[in-house]
């Protein structure tokens, strides 16, 4: 029976899960936790905010099972309800630090010096993952308005696809491609002086 | 032999397209056009790794596993909320 029930397509676990099957949701809950903690983390840098977000994006399915429509698949449902989730908490904390401008992409005065660009250098996979880089990967990564990093995170780190990024965020696609080509350069800017040393 | 070229409009326009599209395989005028830029400009051509690597260092930046802690309490939390069952 738990073999079967784990065989079962998303369509058929939440038809079960709407008609009351609690295992039937527990086994899209074991499909997709990883997904969502994951991209959780990936947001907000931080386990116990995924963790939090992580709850909170099941509860809010669980609640909301008869909302979801079938037109777009069940992992874009849960990017979604992650995503407002994550916007929602940064409200409630009252993180809102002043919205910085990402109107005016640095590259474009970047492209105005008369200087060469120095090269990044290859780094090492064993030295990729040290401590001093991560933190200016988290860094450079919180420094991003959320608006920016999420479609970073769903397009640069989760590969969707510009079309499905933009149903999630509700955004057209040329205002996903801008988004994005914004938050590479503004990263790509704050990582620069710690590749270039 | 490569050449850094002064920036000139013309890196201004391959710096957004670069921003754009990284390397992506586009087979259009502008981007054959594009390609020719990058391969004869050093500016360009370090621009755009450094664009890849930003990228490369956030997708391998190791997402942590989920705690099992974390299963134990979604699934307790959904056991509670049963009783406001989906059906309605």
């Amino acid at each position: 029976m738990t073999g079967s029930i784990q065989q079962l397509s998303d369509e058929q676990l939440i038809e079960q899960a709407r008609n009351g099957n609690v295992r039937a949701f527990e086994t899209l809950v074991k499909r997709y936790e990883q997904m969502v903690y994951g991209f959780s983390f990936k947001m907000c840098r931080n386990k116990e905010k995924a963790d939090e977000t992580l709850q909170d994006t099941f509860i809010n399915v669980y609640k909301n099972l008869k909302q979801f429509n079938g037109k777009s698949k069940f992992s874009t449902w849960l990017y979604s309800i992650v995503t407002n989730n994550c916007l929602m908490n940064r409200r409630k904390r009252k993180m809102d630090r002043e919205m910085m401008s990402l109107d005016e992409p640095p590259v474009e005065d970047g492209a105005n010096h008369h200087e060469s660009i120095p090269s990044w250098d290859d780094t090492p996979a064993e030295k990729m993952m040290n401590t001093e880089l991560r933190s200016h990967l988290d860094n450079a990564i919180h420094q991003l308005p959320e608006e920016y990093r999420v479609v970073f995170v769903l397009r640069d780190i989760e590969n969707l696809t510009a079309e499905e990024t933009a149903r999630i965020l509700k955004l057209s696609v040329p205002a996903v491609k801008s988004r994005l080509r914004r938050a590479r350069i503004f990263l790509r800017e704050e990582l620069n002086d710690y590749m270039v040393q | 032999m490569k050449k850094t070229h002064r920036h000139t409009l013309n890196c201004r326009s391959v710096y957004k397209h670069i921003c754009e599209n990284l390397d992506a395989d586009i087979n259009s005028a502008q981007c054959r056009e594009i390609r020719a830029h990058i391969a004869g400009c050093d500016n360009c051509t370090a621009y755009l790794d450094s664009l890849k690597k930003t990228v490369h260092l956030y997708r391998a930046y190791p997402t942590p596993r989920m705690p099992a802690q974390s299963h134990k309490k979604l699934i307790a939390a959904i056991a509670l909320n049963k009783s406001h069952n989906i059906k309605q």
